[in-house]
């Protein structure tokens, strides 16, 4: 009679409910709120692409970008971080914070874009044939 | 029985004045125990009341023709009845009473049971009957158990009067009775693991998925007078007698309270059974025990 044991343990043990101001513990890899650090960002919009909350914006301006995001419609489903190449965005192990007026969470970055990087010199042309031309190198070089 | 006292005993005391308190308390103390069972806070002690006033000042969706007036009509009838059994119960001893009043109270009983399942198909919605056929199946199953029960206890002590029954000794074959009465409890009140009529997560509330605002508001007074009438009934028979009024309704309430809590924990301890299986133990299993009692009840009569 494992179930009653169970019942009568819960009745003297109090309520496992938390009241207002505290907060369940988080385990480390927790998914909370979406951080984003301009330094690092290099303005590709995947984020943008993969929230399929929509709670990722993104606006592309003249010299500059802006990148917004808004937790109230944001699942934490992660798939921004995980899709950022340039490891700009990252999730915060804590709850995400209690708000009362629609918005009031929404943050928006305008962040000035970075001069395109030099493209890396051209590996020496092989006298090999051209099929050890393949694409990898090249691609990792518009990155 | 004269009318003024029928009267007062269906207005007052058992009947609405002090049933509808007792039926939010029994409301409560059930939620209240099956939550802190299940590590919840529960709801507060004045929740039944609060839901029931806030029911009482929604509107309800205008419905049409017979099929809107029937909606209406069904949880009156449930609360009329649920109210006129818990009016019959012998709370008070020598407080009346009449050769036959267990039989009334038994018909009584089981008016809200046949209003739901009336109440589902009227509503015309696809839970409304599944809730409805469930409701309707359940009730016939454990309706057997249910009433060779109460015939093995008033066969075995020659009266069908509550009044009586309240007043003579338990023997154990009345034991017995009671306790194929308890068996039928969670069924007749929806409780785990009998609770398919209105089955949440799964047919949303079965025969009452219709229903809101004061409608909704009569059906779960009737629920909570059908909580008072059927605990009132195995208090009565199980609780023993005294004569002095206010031991005999302490004793009363003491002993609706035990049933109560008794039922919350096999609630709380159990999940939902599937129609077939509930049947099946219901026939198969509580019958055997139901016939025995009621054979044995037949058998000592006749002996003596």
């Amino acid at each position: 009679m494992n179930i009653l044991a169970m019942l009568w343990k819960n009745l003297w043990g109090g309520s496992r409910t938390m009241l207002f101001p505290a907060r369940p513990k988080v385990t480390e890899n927790y998914r909370g709120l979406v951080r984003f650090d301009p330094a690092l960002c290099s303005g590709c919009a995947v984020c943008k692409m993969r929230c399929t909350a929509k709670a990722i914006d993104f606006k592309s301006g003249k010299g500059e970008f802006t990148w917004s995001y808004d937790p109230g419609q944001c699942t934490f489903c992660g798939r921004c971080v995980d899709g950022c190449k340039a490891h700009a965005l990252h999730q915060e192990s804590a709850c995400p914070p209690v708000y009362t007026t629609i918005g009031e969470l929404k943050v928006a970055y305008t962040v000035a874009r970075k001069p395109p990087a030099p493209r890396p010199a051209p590996p020496a042309a092989a006298p090999a044939d051209a099929k050890e031309q393949a694409a990898p190198p090249a691609a990792g070089g518009t990155e | 029985m004269n009318m003024t006292t029928a009267l007062a005993r269906l207005l007052i005391f058992p009947g609405l004045l002090f049933a509808i308190p007792a039926a939010w308390f029994i409301l409560w103390v059930e939620r209240k125990a099956v939550a802190l069972m299940q590590g919840r806070i529960g709801p507060p002690f004045m929740q039944p009341f609060f839901d029931f006033i806030k029911l009482l000042g929604k509107d309800t969706p205008p419905r049409d023709g017979i099929g809107g007036m029937l909606m209406k009509a069904w949880p009156l009838i449930a609360v009329s009845a649920a109210a006129g059994a818990v009016g019959l119960l012998p709370v008070l001893p020598s407080s009346g009473g009449f050769e036959g009043d267990l039989i009334l109270l038994l018909a009584l009983l089981e008016v809200p049971s046949m209003c739901i399942i009336a109440a589902g198909f009227s509503s015309r919605s696809i839970f409304g009957e599944i809730g409805s056929a469930r409701e309707a199946v359940l009730s016939v199953s454990y309706n057997i158990v249910f009433l060779l029960a109460i015939l093995s206890i008033a066969a075995s002590q020659h009266t069908f009067s509550l009044e009586t029954l309240a007043q003579l000794p338990a023997s154990p074959l009345r034991w017995l009775g009671v306790l194929a009465l308890l068996v039928c409890l969670p069924a007749k009140l929806h409780l785990n693991p009998f609770s398919l009529p209105n089955a949440e997560q799964e047919i949303y509330s079965g025969p009452m998925t219709e229903y809101a605002g004061p409608e909704l508001a009569m059906w779960e007074l009737s629920h909570g007078l059908e909580w008072v009438a059927a605990t009132g009934l195995v208090a009565t028979l199980a609780a023993p007698h005294v004569a002095f009024g206010w031991l005999a309704i302490f004793i009363f309430v003491a002993f609706s309270f035990g049933i109560v809590l008794l039922l919350s924990v096999v609630a709380s301890a159990t999940a939902r059974l599937a129609i077939d299986t509930t049947v099946r133990f219901y026939w198969q299993v509580t019958l055997i025990f139901a016939v025995l009692a009621i054979s044995s009840a037949l058998l000592v009569r006749f002996r003596s």
